[in-house]
């Protein structure tokens, strides 16, 4: 009996709108407890500095105040935090600061009174004795050897460093008719979920257990981090975390759900701390900053034999995702071409800045921008069109699955026909015409040009390139349960988690198919608990993992479940499983009309009437299911793995049009093309390409965390740090291709992250084109006015007067 | 204790009479005292627009405002622009358009477009664009919502 495709592809609107769109009610903040206290933190206002003393007595003595801790206290209760790629040489880290502050912003004192505002008056009651000390700000002068050191523990100021040397690296460059050699950098900056972080904890002294309402993307591995801090079983915390108003990567700091369970164990009351917008841009985390040195080999018709890159990725002063920008960069370094030989340099280099997190492609942004940079550097250096050079390097139809130097298996794609789509969609031809008659003009228009791989799902065994083979977490999958009502409905609960994906409409969709249901009759538990979603240590909602391990989870939950419900209704029924049908919530016997039960009958009898002889051996109808991808193995000897495990693509073209006279940058129009195999639902995969090429967008015009030359932040709030409004943005514009994934249950592929890897290498590629009679060369993120102005005067005075 | 202030308004048609801090801010004061939910807390500096609600038939930042400000004034939010049985056609085009994700913008969205669709029921999709200008989006782009407010636009009814 195989599954209806009924629902599966259709543009359904979302079971989650509802709700949303009327009176909300299901975030963080608007959860609450009989007592709740409030908490507020007392944050370092020096980038670096000894705790010399910290005094909190006049705070808790004035009113309505519960209680205070310190680094101190948390240094006593808990075991220091290890990243989540653990560090052999890992320094010790608390979730309040002890004895010295490390960033501008670092939580120093945590406090719990009866409201959000008497807990920030008592705050500034703390009273916090600091030695400033140097601080270290750029990754570089962070190398320098007589460099502050940000932990002294380590010894340097390097948490990690390694070279992926894959294949014959110096046959090609001796090969090579030329070296092209760029060096691009890109900035600090966020996706900025526009509900902050949050958690409520609530401590049961009776049976010294937790239960944790707040935000994470991997709730069990933060459960997990939690009871090591504190030492306890993870069967003594309860974590629940609701639907979240974006995350976008940034919702991982398990140091407030740490100190929320400290503070309402010394309260004796719940605690809830909702991080105000300051605190978020200040030290949620940001993607890391970062300096790429690449050198290319290629043959004289434009074929890119090899790359090698050098990268120093600046963590801030944080462990929590050491080196794991640098690790997924492994997954999209070959990018859409067929170069055999790539060298990876990484660095992980902490500064006195903010610790880094993950950010919607987290690592990919910069790789695409680097590998999009190299190939357009590659076209201007032998005069080749910049969609040329890309069909010349593409990997073709007819050589997928393929495998590239690092190890990732590409599992689908049309490159050239991509490609070939978006610039049909743009009219390139055309353009490119507008653009020689407006440079006559005096006009900047320019045509970007990024085509790109999107990877899903992570293979987190990536970590033992840095933590070795004994690392206990490795591969990807999700948990998943289905359960068939007595009404013969059905109800999901996975281990992933919403933060705005639509996931409850797309995984009722595919569960619906499954059971042969109406999708209306499915319902997906979209607050994870752990006391009734199973998970592994994977789960959650993270590198694009939905398309081809949440799917997977409900699918194979859903089969079990289907089992069971044919062979009660075969034995029911005095037929052969075979010969039942089940449409529609119904089960008939194929050649016997009259003989037929509802899937309600059956699953009601199997709740209700124990006492029936239960063909399956026990009552119930529901099912769990735990999903590896076996894909995701372990590194091989030659550092080759699987970081990624699944390859959407998309080509972008950007049309931008920029003042001669302020260099202001003006969006005239984006494409983008993409292939994210088949689609669950096209409507919210739509949404998602837009909003993650708004991501881009925006991160390549808008917005930069500025730090100056003390480390203090200088854009802490929606006044300095820019995000895009509808009129800063362009329509985007485009279309589906779709090649499905031989790899996944359904043919899905990744399509969360894709437009923010993609967007920035586009813009770039699209300034650079509109400015190439001033001879200026975009190399740095982000492509601001001012910054413009400052390279292009000179260009700008030789372009003018050549033209005279 | 702080002094509080008695303050009597109306919330979404209904009489509301309450005692607050002088610091307790209209937003707070309609989450927290109110139980009205839907309208969200993104930045409270008045840039990104999730707490917008109309006050006396304007739309306002209700983070900068003082509760007690509002005394005496009309307060419509999210939770009073349509019934469950009738849903208002902007709520219905969100949800048709897939113009919201997280969904957390949303409440203070839609109130900016019904400010804006009042003022101008047939914008273009630039009038549209400058007229949510104000309300900031992490999830979508905006492409959704300019579509699903030129579709209410075109319903002509969601005035």
């Amino acid at each position: 009996m195989s599954a209806q495709q009924k629902w599966v592809g259709q543009a359904l609107e979302r079971t989650e709108d509802r709700r949303l769109i009327t009176r909300g009610g299901h975030f963080i903040d608007d959860l609450t407890l009989p007592g709740v206290a409030h908490a507020a933190y007392v944050r370092s206002p020096h980038a670096r500095a000894k705790i010399r003393h910290i005094d909190v007595r006049r705070a808790l003595g004035h009113p309505g105040v519960y209680a205070a801790i310190t680094g101190d206290d948390v240094a006593q209760l808990t075991r220091p935090q290890r990243g989540r790629v653990p560090l052999p040489n890992s320094p010790k880290v608390y979730a309040l600061a002890y004895q010295e502050v490390r960033y501008v912003g670092e939580p120093v004192v945590g406090i719990a009174a009866v409201d959000r505002a008497t807990a920030e008056d008592a705050a500034d009651l703390i009273e916090v004795e600091y030695d400033p000390l140097p601080a270290v700000i750029d990754p570089e002068a962070a190398l320098k050897p007589d460099a502050p050191l940000v932990f002294e523990e380590v010894g340097s100021n390097i948490l990690w460093h390694d070279t992926f040397p894959y294949g014959d690296v110096g046959g090609a460059f001796k090969e090579a008719d030329t070296v092209v050699n760029e060096r691009v950098t890109i900035h600090r900056y966020c996706s900025t979920p526009l509900e902050t972080f949050g958690v409520m904890a609530q401590y049961e002294a009776a049976t010294q257990s937790y239960t944790i309402w707040g935000h994470t993307q991997q709730p069990a591995q933060d459960m997990h981090v939690l009871a090591a801090a504190l030492g306890i079983s993870p069967g003594k915390i309860r974590m629940i975390v609701p639907p979240m108003g974006g995350s976008f990567g940034n919702k991982v700091r398990p140091l407030f759900i740490i100190a929320a369970a400290l503070l309402a164990r010394k309260a004796g009351r719940p605690v809830k701390w909702i991080e105000d917008r300051r605190e978020s841009l200040l030290a949620l985390g940001h993607a890391a900053d970062g300096i790429m040195e690449m050198s290319a080999a290629v043959k004289a018709d434009g074929t890119v034999l090899a790359i090698k890159f050098r990268n120093i990725e600046n963590e801030g002063a944080g462990i929590d995702f050491a080196a794991r920008h640098n690790l997924l960069m492994l997954s999209n370094i070959a990018n859409c071409y067929r170069m055999r030989a790539i060298s990876y340099e990484g660095y992980s280099v902490v500064t006195n800045r903010c610790p880094v997190v993950a950010n919607r492609g987290i690592g990919k942004p910069f790789m695409c921008f680097a590998v999009e940079r190299m190939i357009d550097a590659v076209a201007r250096a032998l005069k080749i069109d910049r969609a040329e050079i890309r069909f010349r390097n593409f990997i073709q139809p007819d050589q997928f699955p393929y495998d590239t130097p690092s190890g990732q298996t590409y599992d689908s794609g049309d490159y050239p026909e991509m490609l070939r789509r978006a610039l049909a969609a743009i009219d390139y031809e055309k353009l490119r015409r507008e653009q020689a008659e407006g440079r006559e003009r005096g006009r900047l228009l320019g045509i970007g040009i990024a085509t790109a791989v999107e990877p899903g799902g992570s293979n987190l065994s990536y970590g033992m390139l840095v933590s070795g083979p004994s690392q206990l977490l490795s591969g990807q999958g999700e948990a998943a349960r289905v359960r068939l009502e007595t009404d013969g409905s059905a109800t999901v609960f996975t281990g992933g988690l919403d933060s705005g994906q639509g996931h409850a409409t797309a995984l009722a969709q595919i569960v619906a198919d499954e059971l042969a249901l109406d999708v209306k009759q499915i319902r997906v538990a979209t607050t994870f608990d752990s006391a009734s979603h199973p998970y592994v240590m994977t789960s959650g909602v993270y590198s694009n993992k939905f398309h081809g391990h949440d799917t997977v989870a409900a699918i194979g939950a859903a089969r079990k479940v289907r089992d069971k419900l044919l062979k009660r209704a075969a034995a029911q029924l005095e037929a052969h499983v075979d010969d039942l049908e089940l449409r529609d919530g119904h089960i008939a016997v194929r050649g016997a009309p009259d003989k037929g039960v509802s899937v309600a009958q059956i699953a009601s009898r199997a709740y209700w009437s124990l006492a029936d002889e239960q063909p399956d051996g026990e009552p119930g109808l529901e099912a769990l299911y735990y999903y590896s991808n076996p894909l995701a193995k372990h590194p091989d000897e030659k550092k080759r793995v699987r970081v990624q495990l699944g390859f959407a693509s998309a080509a972008h073209v950007a049309v931008v049009d920029i003042d001669p006279e302020t260099f202001e940058i003006k969006v005239l129009r984006y494409v983008v093309i993409h292939d994210c195999g088949r689609q669950i639902n096209p409507g919210i995969v739509e949404g998602q390409v837009h909003g993650a090429a708004a991501h881009g967008i925006a991160a390549a015009l808008l917005e930069e965390f500025i730090y100056d030359e003390n480390g203090q932040l200088l854009t802490t709030s929606f006044m300095d740090y820019l995000k895009p409004t509808a009129a800063d943005l362009p329509n985007i514009e485009g279309d589906r291709l779709e090649t499905p994934s031989p790899l996944t249950l359904l043919g899905t592929k990744g399509v969360g992250e894709g437009g923010a890897v993609v967007a920035p290498a586009a813009i770039a590629s699209a300034v650079e084109d509109a400015l190439a009679p001033l001879g200026i060369h975009i190399a740095a993120l982000p492509i601001v006015p001012s910054r413009l102005w400052e390279v292009a005067a000179a260009g700008l005075k030789r372009y003018e007067n050549a033209r005279k | 204790m702080t002094e509080m202030l008695s303050i009597t308004l109306k919330v979404n048609g209904s009489e509301q009479a309450a005692a607050v801090e002088p610091r307790r801010s209209l937003v707070d004061f309609l989450r927290h005292d109110l139980g009205l939910v839907g309208t969200h807390v993104g930045c409270e500096h008045g840039v990104c627009g999730a707490c917008t609600v109309m006050l006396n038939g304007r739309t306002v930042r209700s983070c900068l405002l003082f509760a007690a400000q509002a005394d005496g004034a009309e307060v419509l939010t999210i939770e009073g622009i349509g019934t469950d049985e009738a849903l208002h056609p902007l709520q219905l085009a969100f949800q048709q358009h897939h113009a919201l994700q997280c969904g957390f913008c949303t409440p203070g969205m839609i109130l900016a477009a019904l400010e804006l669709l009042r003022d101008n029921p047939d914008p273009t999709e630039e009038e549209i664009r400058v007229g949510l200008s104000g309300n900031l989006c992490m999830c979508t782009g905006y492409v959704n919502i300019v579509r699903a407010v030129r579709a209410a636009a075109r319903n002509g009814k969601a005035k």
